[in-house]
């Protein structure tokens, strides 16, 4: 698509976001690539500082970008190249900030109210508008009051609506639910869900929370250290880690090594057996699931074709099974029942061997 | 030299102003010690209690004698003096006007510093502080260099305009203003600094243009600091003695501020002078009431 033909609004351009964003901002090397139908809601997924609070303030135009285009339903709002640069406030963009940003001064409804009367509406009918939303997320009692008299879940669904009310074409929320402790949290994160199924824009929705990434969004986009390292469906990304982050992320054992045969070689010098020979060579992943990993007090005979010796370094029961971290060559989390805990007798810093057949190792292109 | 020689020089010295919060902030530590307990804590060096304490009487007595020698049954005739209603009405006036200017040109300055990012913007503070550290009366030497008849910029106002400062009530406010200014500008920088542009930028993300957000978000927020930095500037216009009497006289109802009245009113008679320096001394403690939240919440 030509840039004249963005320009013009063609009808049938797509609706939602197309971005690409190259900026520098101190450390940070920033160059991402997203595009978001209208109605989606993708969440990006990354750890502290990999840039996802810089990506959001550049799409809704408060840091300028160095190259790349932010488009939004097929009007162009950022591009260096022509110069086109749209202010934050000329933008359809609501951004929820992680600290939400409530202004002091004025109450709960005249914050909601902000946006609209800025836009020109005029007090009455804006202050209406505003408590329908107030409504909306269960805060029309508190429409008096000042911000500083809300507890955080309260000001989060004031921001909500603050952001909402205005109809934003794109929305950003800034890990939502960060400032939220853990009682309200799966309320206010259900309440979320609600309102996002309503909401016909686009709407980026930055977490560091699996759990929330999974629950609120669509598609997951993981940023690290300023760039996408991955991106697809919740189950995607969890079977076929790429990266260490969201290996952890997932809580399953990630190794990256070159395929020769059914035999990865690591760098380290130890080799993983899989089963799976669609990829016999070339650099590849292999996952191996802490569920499928066998320990034994002795080197185990017979079928499982790989054995590691390691020493136990850290118990954690999670649920009803135990979480067993393995030092060694091959550092492994392993999950056993407690049943099996009592039977081997595990103990911190205690001998094993870790055994995964072949056929559990899971084999996927680097 | 006799007693009534000097002490105008104590009562009329154009820093009283500058040594009232000091005395303020003193006296609030000193009342703060024992209710937190950190006596208890930080025990003092021996020798440093006694010391703290002259250093309070050495700054309070003098407000103290004031107080005592005011001819409390005679204030209100000694106030409706003829001279004495039009100093009071020229101060107030001058003092105000001196804030207005401030104001108008102050803010704006202040959000310069404080959100511009430009070379040589150090330099420019500097200049602005300038005034709070120089001597008043090379102060008024200055603006009549710049703004007196034969000045770089007066004798342009004076051909081009008609318009002459020096020696004129327009004169009293630019020297108040010169010297009260910086005080406003000060205060206000530092709370824009505070603000640190958060809830502008959440202004701007709900669609909010420049002027919106200034008048809907940052004005209201810089209340306090606006309120704090117009009442030092205001008290510093009014207590302005050297720069004024440098730069325009000292002339009854047209440049003849409290101040200069009292200093005036000392060398005939010394009653009438306590009692204008027992208002003076009266609206200085005002200012100091309605800022003390300001003032004493000390970190």
């Amino acid at each position: 698509m030509t840039r004249a033909a963005v320009s013009t609004a063609d009808p049938s351009a797509k609706q939602g976001l197309r971005a690409r964003v190259v900026l520098r901002r101190g450390t940070l090397d920033l160059s991402v690539d997203i595009d978001a139908r209208a109605g989606e809601v993708v969440g990006l997924l990354g750890p502290n500082a990999a840039g996802k609070t810089t990506f959001l303030r550049a799409l809704a135009g408060l840091t300028p970008i160095m190259a790349g285009h932010v488009v939004l339903d097929g009007a162009v709002l950022e591009d260096p190249a022509v110069g086109v640069r749209t202010a934050p406030e000329e933008r359809s963009v609501g951004l929820m900030f992680q600290d939400y940003r409530l202004f002091p001064h004025l109450t709960v409804l005249d914050n909601v109210a902000f946006g609209l009367r800025a836009r020109g509406v005029k007090r009455s009918p804006a202050r209406q508008s505003a408590m329908e939303w107030l409504a909306k997320v269960g805060m029309a009692d508190a429409a008096g009051v000042r911000p500083r008299a809300l507890s955080g879940g309260q000001a989060q669904r004031v921001a909500l609506a603050r952001a909402l009310v205005l109809r934003p074409r794109l929305l950003l929320l800034d890990e939502p639910l960060a400032a939220i402790d853990g009682s309200a949290r799966a309320d206010l994160r259900r309440d979320l869900h609600r309102h996002l199924s309503w909401f016909d824009g686009t709407c980026l929705l930055v977490t560091h929370d699996p759990l929330e990434a999974v629950t609120l969004a669509d598609r997951l986009v993981v940023l690290e250290d300023g760039h996408v390292t991955q991106s697809g469906s919740a189950e995607e990304i969890g079977a076929h880690p790429r990266t260490r982050y969201v290996a952890d992320l997932v809580g399953v054992n990630l190794f990256r090594g070159r395929s020769a045969g059914t035999t990865i070689m690591l760098p380290g010098g130890e080799t993983i057996v899989a089963a799976d020979e669609r990829y016999h060579h070339g650099e590849v992943f292999a996952a191996i699931h802490p569920r499928v990993v066998s320990l034994f007090r002795e080197a185990p005979e017979g079928s499982p074709r790989n054995v590691w010796p390691g020493a136990v370094e850290v118990l954690d029961a999670i649920g009803d099974r135990v979480r067993v971290q393995v030092h060694g060559p091959m550092p492994l989390l392993v999950e056993v029942t407690p049943a099996a805990v009592a039977s081997l007798a595990l103990d911190e810093g205690g001998e094993v061997w870790a055994a995964v057949k072949a056929a559990e190792v899971v084999v996927y292109p680097a | 030299m006799t007693a009534a020689g000097l002490a105008p020089v104590d009562l009329a010295a154009p820093d009283h102003a500058a040594r009232r919060p000091a005395a303020g902030r003193a006296a609030g530590r000193r009342a703060a010690l024992p209710a937190s307990g950190r006596r208890a804590r930080h025990r003092a060096p021996a020798g440093l209690v006694p010391l703290a304490a002259l250093a309070v009487a050495f700054l309070a007595l003098p407000l103290v004698a004031v107080a005592v020698r005011t001819p409390w049954g005679a204030l209100a005739e000694e106030l409706a003096a003829p001279g004495v209603l039009a100093a009071l009405r020229l101060s107030l006036v001058c003092s105000l006007g001196a804030l207005a200017l401030s104001f108008f040109l102050g803010l704006p300055l202040a959000w310069v510093l404080a959100r511009v990012p430009f070379r040589g913007r150090r330099i420019v503070r500097a200049l602005v502080i300038l005034p709070m550290v120089l001597p008043p009366v090379v102060g008024g030497v200055a603006l009549l260099l710049a703004y007196g008849r034969q000045g770089i910029v007066g004798h342009l106002l004076e051909q081009a305009l008609g318009i002459t400062l020096p020696f004129t009530t327009a004169g009293v406010i630019v020297a108040e203003a010169f010297v009260g200014m910086p005080f406003f500008v000060v205060t206000v920088e530092a709370g824009l600094r505070a603000m640190d542009g958060r809830y502008e930028e959440a202004a701007a993300s709900l669609g909010a243009g420049r002027w919106t957000t200034f008048r809907r978000v940052t004005l209201p927020l810089l209340a306090p600091s606006l309120g704090a930095g117009a009442a030092l500037c205001w008290a510093r216009a009014l207590g302005e003695f050297g720069a004024t009497i440098t730069f325009a006289g000292n002339l009854p109802g047209s440049t003849q501020t409290m101040p200069l009245a009292v200093y005036l009113a000392l060398q005939t008679d010394t009653t009438t002078a306590v009692a204008l320096s027992a208002v003076m001394l009266a609206i200085s403690l005002t200012v100091l009431v309605v800022l003390r939240d300001r003032w004493f919440r000390l970190p």
